[in-house]
């Protein structure tokens, strides 16, 4: 283990009142929140139209599967909150650890997401099968193409980690809120898809 | 005579480039959502008789509208030029303003014209046969809802340059409200598909939400370019702030780093 002396501007301040990370990655949260409503507002209004036969389809996903999805998820964010806390702390070596297992756990959740799909397209259930199917595999698209997203964001995180020199605790922390917002997301489509009968 | 303030402007072109880019979404918006109603989209499911019917009931619209626009559309490039100045602002490399320039200037064609000159030809003869104009009213809906994805790659240009620049041309929440455009542009995607529904091309998803969307992103980069020609010094440094406590709500994580 590497302990690295830590200058003043890396440690958060004590009681200030402020956002963790970049304020403007806030706008960020925010705005993608909104528009992540306003698409759970549109299938939730289509669901109430046709809820035999949402309730039908619904049936094709396998529960444990998403379950296993969110636990790696909530996992993957329990470790970038631990990289965040050990960069705080200046533990950089255990700091990167955590941001690589974040990287991973995101990985294993990527590869369990195509499985899922492969399977139930090989069961006919593709895009264009019927609406639930429409809007299962759009809103699991689009979380994963923030997730894409999130590697990159992950990557640069751990250069940042990487270099004396670059490491901000401010990008740190924005680099976790963007993760967090992502695993976030991904709980409140859980809940539509597979839960909420 | 006294020469008008104006005219000894250093930053005239600036502001005329600015100016033009209100007239041309002032024009845009007038254009397709009032006289030739083009916008919100028609219906994709409509049979050949319906699509005749929808080209009756705005001929003269079609036609005054598009003239409108093959006249002043041209207007466009000025937001372009004004957004590439931009981005020449900041401290990235030039290869960033030359492949949104680019970028830009080749998308308008499907993105903004296709759909001009298919509702124009389809206006133009009514008595054509429905299969045809059915063909034109695919053609234009189809090239300006389903080629969003070409913006997308102008977006995340643009929003990796304000991420990298030094020189606090606009602000990080900025950067970020472009990656949140970019990524309706990504939801467009499915209109090739769907002929009802949320993801056809007058969809609440591909079309609906993502205009509001749309709508907010070139309100805030219309007043940021407004923000930046007022903060421009024409060096090459950092651009100075603004004094007014306003600018400082725009730019809350840099007060005070200058």
């Amino acid at each position: 283990m590497t302990t690295t002396e830590t200058p003043a501007s890396l440690l958060p301040t004590k009681n200030a009142k402020h956002v963790p990370g970049q304020p403007d990655m806030w706008v960020f949260v925010l705005f993608e929140s909104l528009v992540f409503t306003s698409y759970f507002c549109v299938y939730l209004y289509a669901r109430t139209q046709h809820e035999g036969a949402f309730l039908r389809s619904q049936a094709h996903l396998l529960l444990w599967l998403g379950v296993l999805d969110t636990v790696v998820l909530l996992t993957s964010s329990w470790a970038m909150a631990r990289c965040v806390q050990h960069a705080r702390a200046g533990r950089f070596e255990l700091a990167k650890r955590d941001a690589w297992l974040t990287a991973a756990l995101g990985f294993v959740f990527l590869s369990l997401k195509i499985v899922e799909w492969v399977r139930l397209i090989h069961m006919g259930n593709t895009f264009t099968s019927n609406q639930f199917f429409q809007y299962y595999f759009f809103l699991t698209a689009v979380h994963f193409v923030h997730l894409l997203i999130g590697f990159v964001v992950v990557g640069v995180l751990i250069l940042q980690l990487k270099d004396a020199k670059r490491r901000r605790q401010e990008t740190v922390e924005t680099c976790a809120t963007y993760w967090h917002t992502v695993d976030f997301f991904w709980v409140l489509i859980f809940a539509l898809l597979y839960v909420v009968r | 005579m006294k020469r008008p303030k104006l005219l000894d402007d250093p930053k005239r072109e600036l502001w005329l480039a600015w100016y033009a880019t209100i007239c041309f979404y002032s024009l845009y918006a007038i254009v397709f959502f009032i006289v030739t109603r083009t916008q919100p989209p028609g219906k994709p499911w409509y049979d050949p008789t319906q699509v005749v019917a929808w080209f009756a009931g705005r001929h003269e619209g079609l036609l005054i509208g598009f003239a409108l626009i093959f006249v002043l559309g041209g207007l466009s490039a000025t937001s372009i030029a004004l957004i590439t100045y931009s981005i020449r602002r900041m401290s990235v490399s030039r290869a960033y303003s030359y492949s949104y320039l680019i970028i830009y200037a080749v998308s308008a064609v499907p993105g903004f014209l296709f759909i001009c000159v298919a509702m124009t030809v389809g206006a133009m003869r009514p008595d054509r046969s429905p299969e045809i104009q059915r063909w034109l009213y695919d053609l234009g809906f189809l090239s300006f809802s389903g080629t969003m994805g070409v913006f997308l790659i102008g977006s995340l240009i643009w929003m990796t340059a304000i991420l990298l620049d030094k020189n606090r041309v606009f602000p990080k929440w900025f950067a970020y409200l472009n990656l949140c455009n970019a990524l309706t542009e990504v939801v467009v995607a499915p209109s090739w598909i769907f002929h009802t529904g949320a993801f056809a091309w007058n969809g609440v998803i591909a079309w609906w939400i993502n205009v509001v969307v749309f709508g907010l992103y070139t309100g805030a980069f219309i007043y940021l370019l407004r923000c930046l020609i007022l903060r421009e010094d024409f060096g090459t440094g950092p651009l100075p702030d603004l004094a007014s406590k306003r600018w400082h709500q725009i730019f809350p994580a840099e007060v005070g780093v200058s």
